[in-house]
């Protein structure tokens, strides 16, 4: 029987965090936890608890453990921000590395609060990616992790820099160390698998040593040596010295300015490291010729004697020469290795492997795909042939139900003598459907050459499987294209969402999928038309009024024409001895609307009977009418279900035209369900600023406010809403809504801003108010 | 321009202009078939050098017309003007190509208004005549009469474009950056820079290239390399040219021009 002071902790856990969604364990645990602590640390952390819970239970449980010793030395301020920091990280890394975080409360956030961080990773992240990709000419993912290293995709690097004092001179190794992963990169740190590898092996130990179990290559090479660790060490070695040389060659500037840098490791290592130990002399020679900035050369002696660096792009050169050196370690059993400067990182072979694996994959699914496409038109031209009335029927069985007697194949030197084949330049131009020739786009030709690169040829498989995807097509393009729901998917986006409580964003918390509504055949289009006809020819002669129109202004220096009435009188002047004027012309000026808006519809379920008719009617007079007012404008709808699952509806994109098609769509709007207002908001505002207008309009159409199926319900709801609205306004967009809402009046202001919505209370009043609106709106 | 009698805009000098590929070919051709021209590439690649290397090559004269907003049908065909009390007409720049068998080259033409670009029609195909209709007169153009247009797609928005009926008259030829090597041989030209301080130019033009898909409008074209050079060889240290001739007229944007910042220290 709980006591009557853990009764009352569980009564408030209960009213943060809903019973339903509480076992019985957990609850005891939670006040296991809560028990021992002062009624206001309880406080301060059950406020925190209706922070992390909704993010995630196991996080919010791991929160508890670590809460205690946090409080002991964090005030209640400090403790906020170090939630805060625990969510960015749980959001960023995982559940894994926020336990982390929250285990190494020193290191990782009392140095920070104390100013004894240095630089962060985090600062200054976006200035070096943008350095970065520059530098390497494509992207490379910025990550966290304990020691610098690749795994040829994502770079990692520490959390902070504490080197230098000056943030300066710490971005500077920041700058120093990205650079050299990058380099690592280019001079192909993770040497792959060469095609004479039981060749190679064999020069370098007795015939039969080694390992052949062990799937990655490079380790392969490591474990054919007694001590594995030792031909790592001198293989990183002698890559590091490859970097460093294309650094030299490639980016003198930077390496310039790191002398002094090099100057601190060097001396510090100097202090450190055993000199006796292997590769310390090695490393102190380097060191102190990039300390002066000197051109690199190996250490003296056996190193330049043994190793070949000019021909280490040859598959297997570096290999040879580590094994080389390695036998010349083997007088020496007893000595410890060095440890090598921290600027150098680890060796990620497992990574780098996975990652290759994983390229390989995407670039086999792409080309698939691409080719599928590639080859659709002909694949279909061929079946059609073969079904037409003129076919022999005994052919038309097979040809219809498998693409069997159709073959894709690779050029080859027999069936095209006149073609270099691929082997030749590794380059793949075009591939054979039977008898016809089909040429390869730029891209098709560049993932080809990247498979060549990676495999050495291009499966057969490859091409088969492309035109089993084609064929699939062919046959059934509707159900191969439609999403789950039958709606055509047209992209999905992923959006930050705002929580109040924390003040923060949840990053990437929303996924918006982009559908196109199928539209739909009825007499819908046709009834509505006819009963709203009045309304309709009075809005047209309302809206034509506002176009863009031309003016003229007379008297003015110079202009297209001549103000005839002007030069009247100024021959008259002239005549009677008076000096004429020179303002005799007359000039066109435009008064340019120059508006594009976006009306965004609610059709989540609540909007049953609005969406039925009311809606649709609204947007077909509203369309009607935009279409002799001439301005640029776009219709969507918008509804879901969880975070994971906010959808739009195309109905009319920006600049399409309006057609029986887009009528069709107005009327196939049908209502879905929930109200989750910010990732469509934030989805329409990215796309509302790509377009080039001089008053942009984010229309909304609603019944309600923001709600959805998880916890995106009261305050927190309204206020992210808010927040995606102040987001769009930061980005000179102005929205406005129209609400069913009688209670809006509530709320509505506080999203909204005072003059930028209206209240209907009567939803057949809709398909006049909302172009009224417009009028008002933008004249 | 206006006023400027056509003697003037013949070229005399040859122009230096390294030829990238087929464009002068191409160019010639479309000459002699009497088929206008559209230039199309990003700002500095070279199209209004061409233009005058073209024209200098054809020993035609060449009147360019930078298109804006305000151009109007009467500042290309001409208007009349009052002149001690008399009214007289002069012919605008197009007018005065046409009438002389000139090259017209319209710069930036989706600047203009879509109803100022409809009066190159006629001349854009093969009528080839300009309807003057102020003065009632359609002038037809002689044979060596070109028109020649030039657009920058990158700054392309749905609002500027060019319309397909315009389009569609034209041969198309695309300048874009030059590969390295000769887009290195411009620079050291046209700045009078060594070989190897132009490679080192060129390199930072690719890396500030690759930002394009980063939040960079355009990257550094060979006109700022040109101007990057030119600092240098008067004596002003690489990092400081680089950074006002490159990474301040390239962005506003302070982590972009940061970044920049960057990799000229890491080149310089
Ligand atoms: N192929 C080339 N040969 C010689 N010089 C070139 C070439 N390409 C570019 N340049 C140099 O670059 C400078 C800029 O070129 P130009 O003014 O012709 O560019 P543009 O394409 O007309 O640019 P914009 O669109 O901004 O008008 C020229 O002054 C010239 O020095
Ligand atoms: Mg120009």
């Amino acid at each position: 029987m709980p006591s009557s002071a853990e009764q009352t902790i569980l009564a408030r856990v209960t009213a943060i965090i809903p019973e339903s969604e509480l076992n019985s364990w957990e609850q005891e645990e939670l006040v296991e936890c809560l028990a021992p602590l002062s009624g206001h640390q309880q406080e301060l952390i059950l406020h925190q608890i209706a922070v992390i819970w909704p993010v995630s239970h196991s996080l919010c449980l791991a929160f508890l453990e670590a809460a205690e010793p946090a409080l002991a030395c964090l005030d209640p301020e400090q403790f906020a921000a170090w939630v805060r920091a625990i969510l960015h990280c749980y959001e960023a890394q995982g559940l894994q590395e926020a336990r982390r975080f929250m285990a190494d409360l020193e290191s990782h956030f009392i140095c920070t609060l104390k100013g004894q961080s240095g630089l962060l990773l985090s600062t200054i992240k976006k200035r070096l990616d943008l350095y970065l990709r520059g530098v390497a000419g494509r992207p490379f993912v910025l990550a966290e992790a304990t020691l610098p290293g690749t795994d040829t995709a994502t770079i990692f690097l520490p959390r902070n820099c504490t080197f230098f004092d000056e943030d300066d001179a710490n971005f500077l190794v920041y700058k120093l160390i990205a650079s050299l992963q990058w380099a690592f990169v280019r001079v192909n740190l993770y040497c792959q698998e060469v095609p004479n590898e039981q060749e190679l092996f064999r020069k370098m130990t007795q015939p039969g040593s080694g390992p052949k179990d062990e799937a990655v290559f490079l380790n392969r090479f490591f474990k054919l040596f007694a001590r594995p660790d030792r031909a790592m060490a001198i293989y990183h070695f002698l890559q590091t010295f490859s970097a460093l040389c294309f650094l030299q060659k490639k980016l003198p500037g930077l390496m310039a300015d790191s002398t002094v840098y090099f100057q601190s490791v060097a001396a510090e290592g100097a202090a450190t490291m055993e000199p006796q130990s292997l590769l310390a002399g090695e490393y102190g020679f380097l060191l102190e010729q990039l300390s002066h900035n000197r051109p690199l050369e190996l250490p003296p002696g056996p190193w330049r004697r043994l190793c070949h660096p000019a021909s280490w792009d040859d598959s297997g050169q570096i290999l040879l020469d580590t094994a080389r050196i390695y036998a010349l370690w083997e007088e020496k059993p007893d000595q410890e290795v060095a440890s090598p400067p921290w600027f150098q990182g680890t060796l990620q072979v497992e990574a780098a492997h996975a990652r290759r694996l994983a390229r390989r994959q995407e670039v086999e699914q792409q080309f698939i795909e691409a080719l599928a496409i590639r080859i659709l038109p002909a694949l279909a031209r061929k079946k059609e042939a073969a079904l037409a009335p003129g076919a022999t029927p005994a052919d038309t069985p097979q040809q219809a139900d498998s693409a069997a007697d159709l073959s894709l194949r690779l050029p080859t030197p027999q069936n095209e003598p006149e073609e270099t084949g691929p082997d030749h330049n590794q380059v793949v131009r075009h591939i054979r459907l039977d008898d016809e020739k089909i040429g390869l786009d730029s891209k098709l030709q560049e993932l080809g050459r990247e498979i060549m690169d990676d495999l050495g040829h291009l499966p057969q498989l490859y091409l088969d499987s492309a035109e089993k995807m084609a064929a699939g097509r062919s046959y059934a393009p509707h159900i191969q294209t439609a999403g789950p729901e039958g709606e055509p998917l047209l992209g999905t986006s992923l959006y930050d969402e705002w929580d109040f409580r924390r003040q923060g964003f949840r990053h990437n918390w929303c996924r918006l999928l982009e559908k196109e509504i199928q539209p739909c055949g009825g007499t819908f289009i046709a009834t509505a038309l006819k009963e709203q006809r009045g309304v309709i020819k009075q809005l047209k002669r309302q809206f034509e009024q506002m176009r863009s129109h031309h003016r003229f202004v007379g008297r003015q220096r110079d202009g297209d024409d001549i103000d005839l009435d002007a030069l009247t009188e100024a021959v008259a002047d002239q005549r009677a001895g008076l000096p004429p004027s020179e303002r005799l012309f007359v000039r066109q000026l435009r008064d340019q609307r120059d508006i594009a808006a976006l009306f965004l519809v609610d059709i989540s379920s609540s909007t049953e009977g609005w969406v039925g008719k009311a809606i649709k009617e609204a947007l077909l007079v509203m369309a009607e009418a935009m279409e002799s007012l001439g301005d640029r404008y776009a219709i969507y709808g918008f509804s879901g279900m969880r975070r994971t699952r906010s959808e739009v509806f195309r109905v009319k994109e920006m600049d399409e035209p309006y057609t029986e098609t887009v009528q069709g769509r107005i009327a196939a709007l049908s209502p879905k369900e929930y109200t989750r207002m910010g990732p469509p908001i934030r989805h329409f505002s990215k796309m509302l600023a790509t377009v080039e207008a001089r008053v942009r309009l984010l229309i909304i159409l609603t019944d309600g406010k923001p709600e959805d199926y998880d916890d995106y319900k009261g305050e927190y709801a309204i206020e992210d809403t808010r927040h995606a609205l102040v987001e769009t306004k930061n980005s000179g967009i102005h929205p406005f809504c129209i609400t069913l809402d009688t209670k809006a009046p509530e709320y509505i202001s506080h999203l909204f801003g005072a003059a930028n919505y209206l209240v209907i209370d009567d939803v057949k009043k809709l398909p006049r108010r909302l172009p009224d609106m417009y009028r008002l709106l933008t004249s | 321009m206006q006023g400027k009698r056509i003697e003037e805009h013949f070229i005399d000098v040859e122009p230096y202009y390294r030829v990238q590929g087929q464009e002068l070919t191409i160019a010639l051709a479309a000459h002699q078939h009497t088929i206008p021209l559209l230039l199309k590439g990003p700002t500095g690649s070279g199209k209004s050098r061409f233009m005058q290397y073209l024209a200098w090559k054809l020993r035609r004269p060449l009147i360019t017309v930078s298109c804006h907003d305000d151009l109007s049908t009467s500042d290309l065909v001409g208007r009349y003007l009052i002149r001690g009390g008399e009214t007289v007409w002069l012919d605008g720049p197009l007018t005065l190509a046409v009438r002389h068998g000139g090259i017209c080259y319209l710069d930036e033409i989706v600047e203009a208004r879509k109803d100022t670009t409809v009066v190159i029609h006629p001349l854009a195909d093969d009528r080839r005549e300009l309807p003057i209709e102020k003065k009632g007169e359609i002038l037809s153009a002689p044979p060596e009469f070109m028109l020649a247009l030039s657009y920058n797609p990158g700054y392309q928005s749905v609002v500027k474009d060019l319309k397909p009926s315009t389009r569609q008259r034209f041969i198309a030829l695309e300048l874009t950056y030059p590969s390295p090597d000769i887009e290195a041989e411009i620079v050291q030209h046209e700045a009078g820079v060594s070989r190897q301080e132009a490679d080192k130019l060129v390199r930072l033009a690719e890396m500030t290239r690759c930002l394009e898909d980063a939040g960079l409008q355009e990257g550094a074209s060979t006109r700022l390399l040109i101007h990057a050079g030119t600092l240098i060889k008067s004596g002003i240290p690489p990092r400081q040219a680089c950074k006002v001739t490159i990474s301040e007229p390239l962005s506003d944007d302070h982590e972009l021009v940061a970044a920049i910042d960057e990799m000229i220290s890491s080149l310089y």
